[in-house]
């Protein structure tokens, strides 16, 4: 843990090197996803709810799902791009050290870009949660889950990520599979998965299981129906994710062929 | 006391066929055709403490995947390997404190930071208290000058700087085997002389055991007592470089002017004459013909006006080992 903090400070020392190139990238990736959360809102504001979800609602959905993929992006950019490992071969690099690849590889290239996303994130919930009509303690109760769904969520998106960085090491590329394991579930995960036919709310509950990061707090943060004991089954079961990948990672890399020379 | 030991080792690639189509990948995780590749088969060495082996062999013939086992890197398919009494593939992280390891072609440095920070995090990966890492900085600037570009980031050194900077960094927890994967690629020929001294000493002064690779021959005649040739994944020679020469045959050489064309004789002691103008160019065997009954028996060809002799050179020698392997002519290893 304390080669963690030390490589992460070194990375965070490297980026500092390229500053401009760190503020405009940061900005660029907030406007992205202030034009996405503003067409979203458009459309929203027209149709007044989706499926008996008012736009603040979606905004938490929104606001949690974003800052999430956005921490896990800021922290370990490196299995997100886990491919030029395998095409380079740099991942023999991570093989000689006495520390785990693993921490190596996350501490490597922290993506400060991420920040704007991120705070776009945080924005939102912000907005959103000013503009429900909660009474006093559910509100309360929301703004003190929040960090919680947000921790679920950046575990749940962490391990999603490492499982389909782990398929690299049969397949060497893994670009394909980002669209299907990352994108598409946490696009979705912006809206409530009730309004998805039942197949799809399956998937989203089970191998990519984004359901558990926000929707399902929501239903009983939100008074959507949901029970107590949602909101205990979403960290758990983010928790369990994470170790799962973990053990899957471990299987992968006995697998790794490295390239020639 | 042999530090690296390694039993019938065999590392065959599964080349699974990547479709190119738009979800090649997805499709390639569920396809089962693949091509089986053997890297490395039937390896059986020792490297005692203290030596400097060379590990020779052309592009792809397996020198690489051969370190990369000892390392830990890979896991072989079947066989063992023991480096200083661990296993590389059950217990790399132990392993991992005993050996150093540099790669020519890509440094092991934190290349946006100046190069003191780099070795700070090896220090502290590795566990190396204060005290032996101010010798440790002491004793390698003054053997390979890092003093003067510790504070420069490592992306702004030259190739030269860079490797040895990398050496150092391979030399922080003292581990006593070095692994070079072509330690002098790329380098001009002062940088290049200066990497040779160093690794010397390295393994002369301080006693470290050396497995190096390189296409550079001078570097095997300069530092190597023992060399390892390997090709198709198969050790074709172990020994001496002596031995080396001996085995291929190469023969020796010597070219001689005549004052006018010569009048060859045949000659049961040379292998081959070749007669351009009024020189001619013999080549012998330096084991089986005695060089002055060879001088006399050429010196009844015409009157002489000089005589060059030539030893074989070492690429020549490699050349032909290669040759001969895939020729199929070298029966006896």
């Amino acid at each position: 843990m304390k080669m963690y903090w030390i490589l992460l400070s070194a990375s965070i020392r490297a980026r500092m090197q390229y500053k401009i190139n760190f503020l405009l990238s940061a900005v660029a990736n907030a406007l992205i996803m202030v034009t996405e959360y503003i067409l979203l809102a458009a459309i929203l504001l027209r149709f007044d709810d989706i499926m008996g979800w008012r736009i603040h609602e979606i905004g938490v959905l929104y606001g949690i799902s974003s800052a999430s993929v956005s921490i896990y992006r800021l922290l370990a950019p490196e299995i997100h791009n886990f491919e030029k490992y395998m095409i380079d071969g740099e991942f023999d690099s991570l093989l000689i050290r006495p520390v785990s690849p693993l921490t190596l590889l996350i501490t490597r290239n922290v993506d400060f870009s991420r920040l704007g996303g991120l705070t776009q994130g945080l924005l939102i919930l912000l907005i959103s949660c000013r503009g429900l009509s909660l009474d006093f303690s559910s509100l309360m109760l929301l703004a003190f889950y929040i960090p919680i769904a947000i921790l679920s969520g950046c575990l749940i998106s962490f391990a999603l990520g490492l499982m389909t960085a782990t398929l690299a090491f049969w397949t060497q590329r893994i670009k394909d599979f980002q669209a299907f394991t990352l994108y598409a579930p946490f696009n979705a995960a912006n809206y409530p998965i009730s309004i998805y036919p039942g197949w799809l709310k399956a998937v989203f509950f089970t191998v990519l299981p984004v359901g558990f990061m926000n929707y399902l707090p929501a239903t009983y943060l939100l008074g959507k129906g949901g029970e107590h004991i949602y909101l205990w089954i979403s960290p758990v079961f983010a928790v369990i994710f994470f170790l799962v990948s973990l053990k899957f990672w471990q299987f992968g890399i006995r697998f790794y062929h490295s390239t020639g020379s | 006391m042999n530090v690296i030991v390694v039993k019938e080792l065999r590392k065959e690639f599964k080349i699974y066929k990547t479709k190119k189509s738009r979800f090649g990948a997805v499709l390639s995780l569920f396809s089962r055709e693949y091509e089986r590749k053997v890297a490395v088969r039937d390896l059986t060495f020792q490297i005692g403490e203290g030596e400097c082996v060379g590990y020779l062999g052309p592009n792809g013939a397996g020198k690489s995947t051969t370190i990369k086992m000892l390392s830990g890197i890979l896991h072989p398919t079947s066989g063992t390997i023991t480096v200083m009494g661990y296993s590389p593939q059950e217990e790399r992280k132990k392993l991992a404190r005993q050996f150093g390891i540099v790669f020519g072609q890509r440094t092991q440095l934190w290349w946006d930071l100046p190069l003191r920070d780099s070795y700070d995090i090896l220090r502290q990966m590795y566990k190396v208290d204060q005290r032996s890492y101010r010798q440790f900085l002491d004793r390698y600037d003054h053997l390979l000058g890092i003093g003067e570009f510790l504070e420069t980031p490592v992306r702004k050194l030259s190739l030269g700087q860079r490797m040895r900077a990398d050496l150092a960094a391979a030399l922080i927890h003292d581990p006593r085997i070095l692994f070079l994967d072509e330690p002098t690629i790329g380098l001009d020929v002062v940088a290049k002389k200066r990497m040779r001294e160093i690794l010397k000493e390295l393994n002369e002064k301080q006693k470290k055991t050396i497995l190096l690779t390189t296409h550079d021959m001078d570097d095997i005649e300069y530092l190597c007592d023992r060399v390892m040739v390997i090709n198709h994944g198969k050790m074709i020679m172990d020994g001496t470089l002596g031995e080396l020469q001996k085995m291929i045959g190469l023969p020796s050489m010597i070219r001689v002017k005549f004052k006018d064309r010569p009048r060859v004789k045949p000659l049961d002691l040379s292998e081959k004459v070749t007669v351009q103008g009024d020189e001619a160019t013999i080549l012998y065997d330096r084991h089986k013909t005695s060089v002055p009954s060879l001088l006399a028996a050429v010196g009844e060809w015409g009157e002489l006006l000089d005589i060059q002799m030539a030893e074989p050179e070492m690429e020549e020698i490699i050349r032909r080992i290669y040759q001969s392997e895939s020729d199929g002519l070298l029966k006896t290893v």
